[in-house]
């Protein structure tokens, strides 16, 4: 499984109130649908991707999970192994927005600390029935030191923005941490011994 | 012939007049003169033939004209002929038109009999509805209220319009009476039978609303009457069990059992009635039945979900094992054994409600395939859509997600302190590799995990496979990482070889070290062995994961195999297992760093001194000394038995494995340690002889030592040798180059030129005059 075809593999968990379209945006990017009168996700659900961005396949996997609070302690455990998590609200729902604090405590509790936040204000087609303001969300956003994108998953506004631009920060910090990690941490064992013996011939 | 004939006369002739008249020689006149007589001659021969026909011409006009009147006869017969075609053609028309007002008579003489017969019909069941309903014959009566359902609207229109249209009027007035009536009586005989819990009663009138056209009230009275009984069983089962005392066998599973019953009631019902569904409603009308019972059966779940909640204190457990995992305080501490209890129970039901779902699905979809056979693909799509919804949001699935979601946290809980304790009370056996808590921290996740799997809930199994994947690669491996970090103590085996001194800091350092041992510190050899086992330890971590994994994959192929879950069910555990197979790695990696760590602090500190004391052998040697080391091995036995013995401890405490990859690493650095003090050595002929000799003895023995090759590790110092061993400067070229034949040279030229100079007998011009 693991010789498949692709450069990266990133793993992006959407979170957020239920009923705000996480499920919409998912399905408008994977498969490029927006069904109505979707009932609401159990549990989680899993979609891929692959896209190609500068010549390299870069594999996307989609945990689409529920919003509603029975299925938190099934969701959260989603969160540790996630790369990116796009936390979603809906623009038209005052109440969405108000619970984001609550959500960013529990990435804060669950993610691991290197993970990538998404904030994405939904359904800008409804703009008619804005409760929250572009420059408010954007104000918290800054604040918590989130990249923020407005989309509408019914009239593909900036879905596919949301995830491109996601995946090509996801790929600027894998090349970092594999520099990182190849500064720093010398082959265990033989590559030791070798720094060692130059520090005798100094001697 | 005439063409030809009147070409020529028109010309007179070949030849024209002009043509002739300017001839003027005679030759030519002549010629000319020939022609003409020529022609003429074919001209009179020619009028003799026709003259000869003329004969034959004039009796074949007179032929002629004695067919004249035989013409005018045929001429008239023609005309007769065709009048008479005519004639015949009308007259087939006539038929024809005849005979299509005929059919056209008979087809409606049919519809009148048809008409008629309906009439008759019709009256026949105003007459037999009324002696039926007389005989409180329901049956019959609908029979005949289903046939006069089934007739024609127009047929019953038109009856009206005839002669005996007010009679017919009445008649129809009393059947439809007849009708409401039946309907109210049926209605009224079923709630009866209902209450009186008469089955065949309620049977026979269940039968009987369908005849009536009443499929949806039919199925929700007798959606009704089922869920009453269902309501009742429900009832009484759980009055049972919350009289169950506590010391009973099933006592601990008791609200999973009596949610078991529940559903097997419904399953019963469903099984029992549906073939008289299907046969008196047709299919595809389970799911309205299924509707109104999972509607009771939400009711009773709830019921039952409450007095679970209520008896077990399932509510204020978790709030207790949250705030345990919130603060880690210990003023409430809940001990994990003790939720072992609810969280089988809660997984059993949550087991009992996926089957059950399983089976409703089941049967509704197979009902559904038969009914909507001749549906478009929108109905069907329709259908299911709504089936599935049913499915997805009842209350039966939302209370046991409600509850699997409490579950989960708590395993959890049950996990993380069973690990913690499984540490805490960690222990090693003298002999034994690896210490008690690899094996109980792997038993109690496959417990965990096993326990989750059983609730048949996907999406449950996949969070206590990250949560668990989650707990190894951070906290357990942790804990491994910090046993490692505490690090190899040097050995007391070095400090004596240091001399006396050392050996009065041993006294002293372990006097202290008995001080501190009451403290509970550990000794050296106990952290000695601590770290090992913390070594082995690690290596099992990563090859018990990857069998928990394996292991968890033919568990969940199993259940694949019984129809639970589908693809997106399969792709989410294949993520979540490939995530649990990366923490392996990590365990891997820890292992290498462990090694690396034990090399260099407990295996270099010693072998280097060892390698050094080379420098201390001259390799300057004369015949006599080399005698004299023949006898008396200056260096290389010693150094070989340091090593066995240095290794002797290794291989006692570490799996075959490590110890492996700890002689590699030994082996890689006895190799280049002895070629710095090689070069840091002179050599006379016989001194690269004896070096030869010693560089032999230790690559035979750590060949004793290894599975792995190691003449590849030693390949440089065995071609130092071979260059310390010749005869004269020139005799490398005999090695060299073209001639250095299956001998891959790991040396530089420079390198080589550096060897050959440690021979104290070659001449540095020699060597600089090599050409290589």
């Amino acid at each position: 499984m693991s010789m498949e075809d692709y450069d990266f593999l990133f793993k992006i968990v959407l979170i957020g109130n239920a009923g705000v379209g996480k499920t919409c945006l998912v399905r408008r990017f994977t498969q490029g649908l927006f069904p109505p009168g979707q009932g609401a996700t159990i549990g989680v659900d899993f979609m891929i991707k692959t896209v190609e961005i500068k010549g390299e396949k870069i594999k996307l996997q989609i945990w689409d999970t529920a919003g509603q609070e029975r299925f938190r302690s099934i969701t959260q455990s989603y969160y540790r192994s996630a790369n990116a998590l796009i936390l979603t609200y809906d623009i038209t729902c005052e109440e969405s927005f108000r619970c984001l604090p609550e959500w960013l405590r529990e990435i804060e509790q669950y993610a691991n600390s290197e993970v990538i936040t998404v904030l994405v204000g939904n359904k800008i087609d409804l703009a008619e029935r804005r409760e929250v303001s572009q420059q408010r969300a954007e104000e918290f956003a800054g604040t918590q030191n989130m990249y923020y994108l407005e989309t509408s998953a019914k009239e593909s506004d900036n879905v596919e923005k949301l995830f491109l631009d996601l995946a090509c920060r996801l790929i600027s910090e894998a090349r970092q941490n594999a520099l990182v990690n190849n500064v720093d941490s010398s082959l265990p064992g033989e590559g030791k011994s070798i720094t060692y013996l130059n520090c005798c011939n100094f001697n | 012939m005439a063409n030809s004939l009147g070409f020529q006369g028109d010309g007179g002739s070949v030849l024209s007049m002009e043509h002739v008249r300017s001839l003027t020689d005679l030759q030519d006149l002549k010629e000319a003169y020939e022609r003409l007589c020529a022609e003429e001659k074919d001209v009179e021969s020619e009028l003799l033939t026709l003259l000869g026909q003329q004969t034959i011409v004039e009796k074949k006009m007179l032929a002629l004209q004695r067919m004249g009147p035989n013409l005018q006869l045929i001429e008239g017969d023609a005309q007769q002929l065709s009048g008479m075609i005519t004639f015949t053609c009308n007259l087939a028309e006539n038929v024809s038109s005849k005979v299509r007002q005929l059919d056209l008579a008979k087809s409606r003489l049919y519809q009148a009999i048809q008409r008629a017969d309906d009439i008759l019909d019709l009256k026949f069941c105003m007459d037999g509805v009324q002696t039926a309903m007389k005989n409180e014959d329901y049956e019959q009566a609908a029979a005949h209220i289903h046939r006069y359902l089934c007739l024609d609207k127009s047929v019953i229109e038109l009856s009206r319009q005839g002669k005996e249209g007010n009679i017919i009027e009445a008649n129809l007035h009393h059947l439809q009476e007849a009708e409401q009536h039946l309907k109210v009586v049926v209605s009224e005989k079923f709630d009866a039978a209902t209450k009186s819990g008469d089955l065949p009663q309620v049977e026979r009138f269940f039968k009987i609303f369908p005849l009536l056209g009443l499929h949806e009230e039919g199925i929700s009275k007798f959606s009704g009457y089922l869920c009453k009984q269902v309501a009742k069983k429900a009832e009484e089962n759980l009055q049972l069990a919350l009289g169950t005392e506590g010391g009973e066998r099933r006592a601990a599973l008791i609200f999973a059992d009596t949610l078991t019953l529940l559903f097997e009631g419904i399953a019963r019902i469903v099984e029992t009635h549906q073939p008289i569904l299907e046969t008196y409603y047709g299919p595809g009308r389970l799911y309205m039945l299924i509707k109104h019972l999972q509607a009771e059966c939400d009711r009773q779940v709830e019921k039952v979900v409450d007095k679970f909640v209520q008896h077990r204190d399932y509510h204020r457990k978790f709030q207790q094992v949250q705030s345990c995992m919130m603060r880690g305080s210990s003023t409430d501490k809940i001990e994990p054994r003790d939720l072992d209890p609810i969280l089988s129970e809660v997984t059993l039901m949550s087991a009992r409600t996926e089957l059950y779902l399983r089976f409703i699905k089941r049967r509704v979809v197979s009902d559904f395939e038969v009914g909507d056979s001749m549906a478009t693909e929108e109905v069907k799509q329709e259908h299911l859509q709504n089936l599935d919804k049913l499915i997805k949001h009842c209350l039966l699935s939302c209370s046991v997600q409600e509850l699997i979601g409490y579950y989960i946290t708590m395993e959890e809980f049950y996990m993380r302190e069973s690990v913690n304790k499984a540490v805490a009370m960690d222990t090693c056996e003298r002999g034994q590799l690896i210490s008690s808590m690899v094996d109980d921290v792997f038993y109690i996740v496959k417990k965990c995990i096993g326990r989750a799997l059983s609730s048949s809930s996907i999406d449950c199994l996949c969070a206590m496979i990250n949560l668990s994947t989650t707990m190894l690669e951070s906290d357990f491996r942790e804990v491994l990482c910090n046993k490692l970090r505490m690090g190899f103590p040097a050995t007391t085996f070095q400090d004596i070889q240091r001399g006396v001194t050392s050996a009065v800091n041993l006294m002293q350092s372990s006097l202290q070290q008995g001080k501190f041992d009451t403290k509970g510190i550990e000794s050296n050899d106990e952290a000695k062995m601590s770290f090992l086992v913390s070594l082995n330890n690690v290596e099992v971590c990563s090859e018990n994961i990857m069998t928990l994994k394996k292991n968890l994959e033919n568990d969940c192929n199993k259940m694949f195999s019984q129809g639970l879950g589908g693809e997106q069910a399969k792709a989410k555990i294949d993520s979540c297992l490939s995530d649990m197979a990366s923490v392996s790695n990590k365990f891997k990696d820890l292992l290498q760093e462990g090694l690396g760590e034990l090399n260099s602090t407990a295996v270099k500190p010693q072998v280097k001194p060892w390698i050094n004391l080379f420098l201390s052998v001259s390799h300057n040697i004369e015949e006599e000394e080399f005698n004299d080391y023949e006898a008396n091995d200056p260096w290389v036995q010693q150094f070989i038995v340091n090593l066995e013995q240095l290794m002797a401890e290794f291989k006692a405490g570490l799996s075959s494995v490590i110890y492996e990859n700890l002689t590699s690493l030994l082996t890689s650095l006895i190799a280049m340690e002895l070629e710095k003090v090689v070069l840091k050595s002179t050599f006379s002929r016989l001194g690269g002889l004896q070096f030869d000799k010693e560089l032999r003895s230790l690559i035979a023995y750590l060949t004793t030592v290894t599975t792995w090759t190691i003449r590849d590790k030693f390949a440089r110092l065995t071609q130092m040798a071979t260059i310390l061993n010749l005869e004269r400067v020139t005799e490398i070229l005999d090695y060299w180059g073209p001639n250095s034949g299956p001998l891959t040279w790991r040396l530089t030229p420079a390198e080589v030129r550096q060897v050959l100079a440690l021979r104290i007998d070659f001449r540095s011009e020699d060597i600089k005059r090599l050409r290589l």
